[in-house]
């Protein structure tokens, strides 16, 4: 017995040896590997999208809702989430091809690739008919839609392409190449570009507004503010219609705008190619680079020589922005504003959860945030944000890689870093595809990707 | 090259770092043995002290006694063995490679070993050379393993490649706050990451902060991959990892490091110059080199230098 046990001792050491690595060559059955199949994955086209979906889920403004077809179980619905906490590809982006993409006060609006007569879809929030008039029952509007359905809008013609969206708190704008724009949802305060009716009643609307040219011209790119819509023409002129009680309209008065009009000040001179609006203060860019602004002041967003808190004309931001370079993007969020220059550093100022650090919480002037911070360092001395978004309180931008930053008031879950906490600092949002756009609201975002393969 | 004339002023020098090129497929302790058997040899080879006198009082004790000095034979080599054997140095390594890795081993000889910890604990980034093939992939993430998928990889270009390793590098940057072990709220969080990178307080997690793709001819590449407290199967499943994101299939066919902290391919000994007046000399190139750069030992912040 002894004998043994001495036996089955030394055994297990020889065992435990000739177990480890050795350094000779593992050389399995050649034949065995070729018999293998060969595999082809699939690759996407170039112009395959991504759309990846995070925040607050809720409200339906993500879309991710699918609806069951059996509804034998316990749930109508797939995907049956509150909050979606990190970036999750959205399914209707998948089945049809997506080609722009709007984020209003939780809903969503999307407009597809098509020349049938459903091109734009929406999702979320619809309590003043932002998106369509949808009944399933009649004379019973729905107040809030789950998954995208499509928005019935009456074009003059199939070949209509859509080119631009814009969406609002509770209002939507549809662009299209030449029939002008379409708008949709509330218009108490004229920001639908039409009459201000006290008396209208917006839960249920099937009306839907065409602008078919501002001042006999095209119109080229829309935006949407809180409850006001600015117009680019083609000759880069800037029309405002809606609520102006901080001047957000730049139209030189304080009072609401039904009819679109041109925006006074020192924008009239210049070629305005870009403006952007999320609350009440609005940014404008011209071709040369250079930075004016208009709207809500309190935070000094747009810096006025006497405090002024609303300034009701565009101004030329010229002096304040001197020394930036030129600017390349802008992005202006509810407290404060966001821009990137041509060198890609990105400059922030006003109040708020900034990117500077928990312990900034006001910039007077234009502060850059450290491009370390935008992934600019020893391993890659070319990192430059080339894109810049804001929503109400949260901050993104993207760089030439394709990488999402985003930092800022994380509510519900928008910033999708898989909490809830805020963050002080831009922070990479793990998207796993090359970020094209990104459109922040509230409380959700939505951004745009192209596969790597 | 210094001229060495004495065994035991030659044992005396031998304290310090060296840094030696492991070949592949052979293992850290089997350098160490072979360096250190190869130190003994050349120790022993060289003119030895004399040997030790024995003294013998011979003579009647009632008469003035003899004082003879004869020699000594416990102290013979011949009788006592070699002068200097494997047990009489200590040796240890600064960070593992891994039996298939070659490339840059620092080894710290005798009172080295104290430089071979600290080198450890400031945690110095590594670069490393990962060759792979597309088009299969292995149990192992290694060539040695059995394939286990082959697939096509017609339309992998040098773009896609970069673009997705741009891509991974950015991904793996962000961990890196995860393992500094700093509260992310802070204000010296936000201070030192707006200064750059930041080292890992610990030596568990890997972190990469550089990838870039350096060679394309497919199937074959190679990627530069620098990184701090990576491992050799770690680099295997990054190469894995990248054929996946490429839509098809990759194994590695090889990992060299070649850069250590500052100490670079150039410094390296190869294995027919493992003997004792290379090792003397790389010995004290390896010295100057680390009081020229203090912060290679003693870091003094959380901040990635090298």
């Amino acid at each position: 017995m002894n004998a043994l046990k001495l036996f089955v001792k030394r055994r297990c050491p020889n065992l435990l040896i000739s177990r480890t690595a050795t350094t000779k060559k593992k050389i399995h059955d050649p034949q065995e590997e070729e018999k293998l199949p060969i595999f082809q994955y699939p690759i996407s086209k170039s112009s395959d999208r991504r759309v990846y979906v995070w925040g607050l889920a809720e409200t339906g403004a993500l879309g991710i809702h699918m609806p069951r077809r059996k509804k034998t179980g316990k749930k109508s619905y797939r995907n049956n989430f509150s909050f979606v906490w990190y970036p999750m590809r959205s399914s209707f982006c998948e089945r049809f091809d997506v080609t722009e993409i709007a984020c209003g006060y939780g809903f969503t609006v999307a407009s597809v690739k098509t020349s049938e007569q459903h091109k734009v879809f929406g999702t979320g929030i619809n309590t003043d008919s932002q998106i369509g008039y949808h009944a399933p029952r009649i004379g019973r509007p729905l107040e809030m839609l789950l998954s995208p359905a499509p928005i019935y809008i009456p074009y003059k013609s199939l070949e209509t392409k859509i080119t631009g969206l814009a969406a609002g708190r509770a209002h939507t704008l549809i662009l299209t190449d030449n029939e002008g724009v379409y708008t949709l949802g509330n218009n108490a305060y004229g920001q639908c570009g039409r009459k201000i009716n006290p008396n209208e009643e917006y839960r249920g609307s099937m009306a839907s507004h065409n602008i078919k040219s501002l001042g006999k011209e095209k119109i080229i790119d829309i935006c949407c503010g809180q409850d006001h819509s600015l117009f680019i023409t083609e000759s880069g002129k800037v029309y405002s219609c809606g609520w102006g009680a901080d001047g957000q309209t730049g139209l030189g008065t304080y009072d609401n705008q039904g009819h679109p009009k041109a925006v006074k000040g020192d924008i009239t001179s210049e070629k305005i190619v870009k403006v952007t609006s999320t609350g009440d203060c609005v940014l404008a860019l011209n071709d040369k680079g250079e930075l004016f602004g208009w709207g809500n002041s309190e935070y000094g967003q747009v810096p006025m020589a006497k405090n002024q808190q609303q300034v009701n004309m565009s101004y030329a931001l010229v002096n304040f922005t001197k020394g930036l370079g030129k600017i390349v993007d802008i992005a202006a969020g509810g407290s404060f504003c966001l821009i990137c220059n041509e060198y890609g550093d990105a400059f922030v100022w006003g109040f708020g959860l900034l990117g500077l650090g928990p312990n900034v919480q006001h910039a007077k002037n234009p502060t850059q945030i450290p491009p370390p911070l935008f992934g600019r360092n020893e391993f890659n001395p070319e990192a430059m944000v080339t894109k810049v978004a804001c929503g109400i309180g949260h901050l993104a931008a993207i760089t030439n890689n394709g990488d999402l930053y985003m930092w800022g008031r994380n509510r519900h879950g928008c910033l999708g870093l898989g909490h809830g906490k805020d963050q002080n600092f831009p922070l990479k949002i793990s998207v796993g595809a090359h970020v094209l756009s990104v459109k922040c609201s509230v409380d959700h975002t939505v951004a745009m990707c192209k596969p790597f393969t | 090259m210094v001229k060495i004339k004495n065994a035991a002023l030659a044992y005396k020098t031998l304290n310090g770092l060296i840094c030696v090129y492991k070949p592949s497929c052979v293992s850290v302790r089997q350098v160490q043995h072979t360096i250190l058997t190869n130190l003994c040899r050349d120790l022993n080879e060289l003119p030895d002290r004399p040997l030790e006198k024995r003294v013998e009082i011979v003579g009647a004790t009632n008469a003035p006694m003899e004082v003879k000095l004869l020699p000594n034979y416990a102290d013979d080599p011949l009788v006592c063995g070699p002068r200097y054997i494997e047990k009489d140095f200590r040796c240890s390594w600064a960070t593992h490679l891994g039996l298939f890795s070659s490339g840059i081993l620092l080894l710290g000889i005798n009172d080295g070993t104290k430089l071979t910890y600290q080198l450890n604990v400031a945690r110095l980034t590594r670069a490393f050379k990962v060759h792979g093939q597309l088009g299969k992939a292995t149990d192992t993430y290694f060539w040695n393993g059995r394939t286990m998928e082959r697939s096509t990889f017609g339309h992998v270009t040098r773009d896609k490649i970069d673009r997705i390793v741009a891509h991974m590098q950015a991904a793996h940057q962000k961990s890196m706050y995860e393992v500094s072990g700093l509260h992310i709220d802070s204000q010296t969080t936000y201070d030192l990451a707006s200064q750059g990178l930041i080292r890992p307080a610990n030596s568990k997690l890997p972190v990469v902060y550089g990838i870039k793709c350096v060679h394309f001819d497919p199937p074959n590449f190679t990627l530069e991959v620098q990184s701090v407290n990576e491992y050799e199967k770690y680099l295997w499943t990054l190469i894995h990892d990248l054929g996946v994101q490429l839509k098809t299939s990759a194994h590695c066919t090889g990992v060299q490091c070649i850069r250590h902290g500052k100490f670079d391919l150039q410094l390296a000994l190869l294995r027919k110059h493992w003997k004792l007046e290379h090792i003397v000399d790389n010995m004290d190139d390896c010295r100057q080199l680390l009081e020229e750069n203090e912060n290679l030992l003693r870091p003094k912040t959380a901040k990635l230098t090298v």
